[in-house]
C-alpha cells in the first residue's frame, strides 16, 4: 500500500537551506510529529509538504503522486485529501464558525445542506465547540479557535492532517481537548496526522513517532520511547532539559 | 417501495425496511443514501428501519451525517437500527453527537427597532467622533507645550505620501478644469461682447470654489481612504489594543501625525490648485480669444481680492481635517473582520466627500448673504 506522504531528499529553505536531503515517510493512521527548536524548519517543512512552499530541492509524493511535478489543475484533487490547521488558525473573520467550517463542504462538494449542516453539527461537537458555530472568530478564545480551524481542515474527512502548533499557547485543559481531538481523527476517522509541536504534553499524549530536525537534517527518528533514549544532543536536551 | 440507491437494496419484512449498504458511503456518494432513507420516513406503513452495514465499504462523516439526519427524520416513534458495523464504523458512529433539537430562530426584527438602532448607533458614532476630536486637540496641545512628542519623522512621511505624491494627479486636474471653465466662460462671454472678463471667471472659480473642492476630493480619496484602511486594519489585528496596553495614547501615535500633516498639505495642495487652474484658464484665453498672459493676469489680480484668497484657503484648513477626522474616526470603528476594514473605508470616503459638499454649499451661504 504506498504511503500517504513521502518526501525524498527535500531541501527548503528560503535563500538558501534550512534542512537538506531530507527522507521521510508517513504510515496510514498515524501520528508524526516534527520536532526541534525554533527555525529549525519545521513549519517550512510542513508547508511543503502541503503544497504551500516549493523545496529547493527534492521531491514530495503525496498518494503516490510527486506534487510539485504535477500541474496546478492535477494538484487540486490532491489537496483536497488534506487539511491543514494553520498556527495562526486561518478563519475567515467575515464568516461565522458554521460557515467556516462548511466552506469546504458548499465549495468542493454536491452535498444537500441538510448533510452540510448535519456534519458541521457533528464536528463542532467533536471539537468541543457545540452550540457556538453562530458566532464569529472574534468572539471566540484563542483555543475555540484553534479548534475551529482544526473542524474546518478536517470536515472533508482527509486522509492526511497537517497541524502546524495546535496546542501552543493554551492551557493544559483545552491542549488536551485537542490532543484528544487528534487521537480521535486517527483512531475514529482513520486519518494520518502530522504535527509540528513543541509542548512535550501533547507530544506525549498524541505521538506515534517523532522527527527530530536539527543541524539542517534529521538527527533522529522513532518511537518516543526510542527519542528519549537518544544521546543526541538536541533530542536529550528536549526531552530532559525541560522535565529537569 | 422507494429506488434503492445504486449498491443499495432494500427487503421489506412487514413494518420493517432492512436497507443493505454496499460500497462507499463517503463525501461524494452519501447523499444517494440519503435520498433512500428520506423515501423510506415519507412511507407511513415503515415502523422500523434496518441499516445493514455488513456488506458497506468506507463511511466517513457524510454517512454518519446521513444516518444521524434519518435517525432525526423518523422522530420517536419510529426506529433505526444499524447493524454489520466493524469497529471502524461503530467508532466513527460514536463520534457523532445526540441528535438536537430544532433551534429556535431569532425574532424577526421590526422596522421601527432597525430605526431605533440605527439612530442609537448614529448617536454613538457622533459621541466617539466628539471624543476623537475632542482628545486630538488635547493630545495636540500637549505636542505643542512639549508636553508629548509625536514619533519621530512620522509628520515627515505623511507629508510626502499625502502631499508630494499627490501633486501630479492634483495639478493635472486643476489644470484640466482651468481650461473647461474657461472654454465654457468663452463660449457664453463671447455672446455678450464680454469674453475679456474670462480671467474674472476662471481666477474667483478656482480660487473660492474649484481649487479647494478638487483639492479636497482627490485628498478624499487618497489620502481619507487609506488613514481608514490603515487605522481600520491595525484595529482588528489589535495593534491599537497594543498601544492602549502599553500606555501610549493612540490618538498622538496615529491620529495626531496624521492630521498635523494634512494640515499642511491640505491647503498647500490647494494653492497649487488655485495657480495652475489660472494657468490652464490663461492658456484658453490665449488660444481662444488671443488675450495675452499679461492681460489675463491683471483681469485675475483685479477682480480677486485677498478675502476671496483668505476664504478659498480657510476652506482648504477645513476640508483637510473633515477627511482626517473622517478617516481616522471610522477606521478606528472597525471591529473583528477584514470586511470591516471595507466598510469603515468606503464610509470614509462617502462621508468625507459628502461633509464637503454641505460645509461648502454652507460657506457659500454665509458670504454671499454677509456680501463678502
Amino acid at each position: 500500500m504506498t504511503a500517504p506522504l513521502a518526501t525524498k531528499g527535500v531541501s527548503v529553505g528560503y535563500d538558501k537551506p534550512i534542512l537538506e536531503n531530507i527522507d521521510l515517510e508517513v504510515k496510514q493512521g498515524e501520528i508524526l510529529t516534527l520536532l526541534g527548536g525554533s527555525g529549525s524548519g519545521k513549519s517550512t517543512f510542513l508547508r511543503t509538504l502541503a503544497g504551500l512552499t516549493p523545496p529547493l530541492a527534492g521531491e514530495v509524493f503525496l498518494f503516490g503522486e510527486s506534487l510539485y511535478e504535477l500541474p496546478p489543475e492535477q494538484r487540486a484533487p490532491l489537496l483536497q485529501r488534506i487539511g491543514f490547521a494553520f498556527q495562526q488558525d486561518a478563519l475567515f473573520t467575515s464568516m461565522s464558525i458554521e460557515d467556516n467550517i462548511a466552506l469546504p463542504l458548499r465549495e468542493l462538494t454536491k452535498l444537500p445542506e441538510s448533510i452540510v449542516c448535519e456534519m458541521v453539527r457533528m464536528r463542532l461537537a467533536l471539537v468541543g465547540l457545540e452550540g457556538l458555530g453562530r458566532r464569529m472568530p472574534s468572539q471566540l478564545s484563542g483555543g475555540q479557535r484553534k479548534r475551529a480551524a482544526l473542524a474546518r481542515a478536517s470536515i472533508l474527512d482527509p486522509e492526511l492532517i497537517f497541524a502546524d502548533e495546535p496546542t501552543a499557547g493554551l492551557d493544559p485543559v483545552v491542549a488536551a481537548g485537542i490532543d484528544e481531538t487528534l487521537v480521535k481523527f486517527r483512531d475514529a476517522l482513520g486519518m494520518s496526522v502530522i504535527v509540528v509541536s513543541h509542548e512535550l504534553e501533547s507530544i506525549r499524549a498524541t505521538t506515534d513517532r517523532a522527527v527530530m530536525f536539527a543541524k539542517g537534517g534529521i538527527v533522529a527518528a522513532g518511537t518516543l520511547d526510542e527519542l528519549e533514549q537518544s544521546h543526541e544532543q538536541a533530542v536529550f536536551e528536549f526531552f530532559h532539559a525541560r522535565s529537569a | 417501495m422507494p429506488t434503492p440507491a445504486p449498491g443499495t437494496s432494500i427487503e421489506r419484512n412487514g413494518r420493517q425496511a432492512i436497507v443493505h449498504v454496499r460500497g462507499d458511503v463517503v463525501v461524494g456518494t452519501a447523499r444517494k443514501l440519503h435520498a433512500t432513507l428520506r423515501a423510506l420516513q415519507r412511507r407511513r406503513d415503515v415502523r422500523e428501519v434496518v441499516l445493514d452495514f455488513t456488506d458497506a465499504g468506507r463511511l466517513d462523516s457524510a454517512g454518519v451525517a446521513v444516518v444521524q439526519l434519518a435517525k432525526k427524520g423518523l422522530g420517536r416513534r419510529r426506529t433505526l437500527q444499524l447493524t454489520g458495523l466493524d469497529e471502524r464504523k461503530q467508532a466513527a458512529f460514536e463520534l457523532a453527537p445526540a441528535p438536537t433539537k430544532a433551534r429556535k430562530e431569532p425574532i424577526a426584527v421590526t422596522y421601527l427597532e432597525r430605526v431605533g438602532e440605527k439612530v442609537l448607533e448614529t448617536g454613538a458614532s457622533l459621541r466617539a467622533l466628539a471624543s476623537l476630536v475632542g482628545s486630538t486637540l488635547h493630545q495636540a496641545m500637549k505636542v505643542l507645550t512639549r508636553r508629548a512628542k509625536l514619533p519621530a519623522g512620522s509628520v515627515g512621511g505623511f507629508v510626502v505620501t499625502m502631499g508630494a505624491d499627490a501633486v501630479f494627479i492634483v495639478g493635472l486636474l486643476s489644470f484640466l478644469l482651468g481650461m473647461t471653465i474657461a472654454f465654457q466662460g468663452v463660449v457664453q462671454l463671447n455672446k455678450f461682447g464680454a469674453g475679456v472678463f474670462v480671467g474674472d471667471m476662471v481666477g474667483m472659480s478656482m480660487i473660492r470654489e474649484f481649487g479647494p473642492m478638487m483639492t479636497a476630493i482627490v485628498l478624499t480619496g487618497r489620502t481619507g481612504a487609506a488613514i481608514a484602511a490603515e487605522l481600520g486594519t491595525m484595529k482588528v489585528g489589535a495593534e491599537i489594543d497594543a498601544l492602549t496596553a502599553m500606555g501610549v495614547s493612540p490618538v498622538r501615535f496615529l491620529v495626531v501625525p496624521r492630521l498635523t500633516a494634512l494640515t499642511f498639505v491640505g491647503p498647500a495642495l490647494t494653492l497649487m490648485a488655485m495657480f495652475i487652474g489660472i494657468a490652464g484658464g490663461m492658456l484658453v484665453a490665449a488660444l481662444q480669444l488671443g488675450m495675452r498672459a499679461g492681460v489675463f493676469w491683471d483681469r485675475v489680480v483685479g477682480r480677486v481680492g485677498l478675502h476671496d484668497f483668505t476664504q478659498g484657503i480657510g476652506k482648504s484648513f477645513v476640508f483637510a481635517w473633515i477627511i482626517g477626522f473622517a478617516g481616522a474616526h471610522l477606521g478606528m470603528r472597525a471591529t473583528g473582520d477584514a470586511s470591516s476594514v471595507g466598510t469603515a473605508t468606503t464610509r470614509a470616503v462617502v462621508v468625507s466627500i459628502f461633509c464637503i459638499i454641505v460645509v461648502d454649499a454652507i460657506f457659500a451661504t454665509i458670504t454671499t448673504l454677509g456680501g463678502w
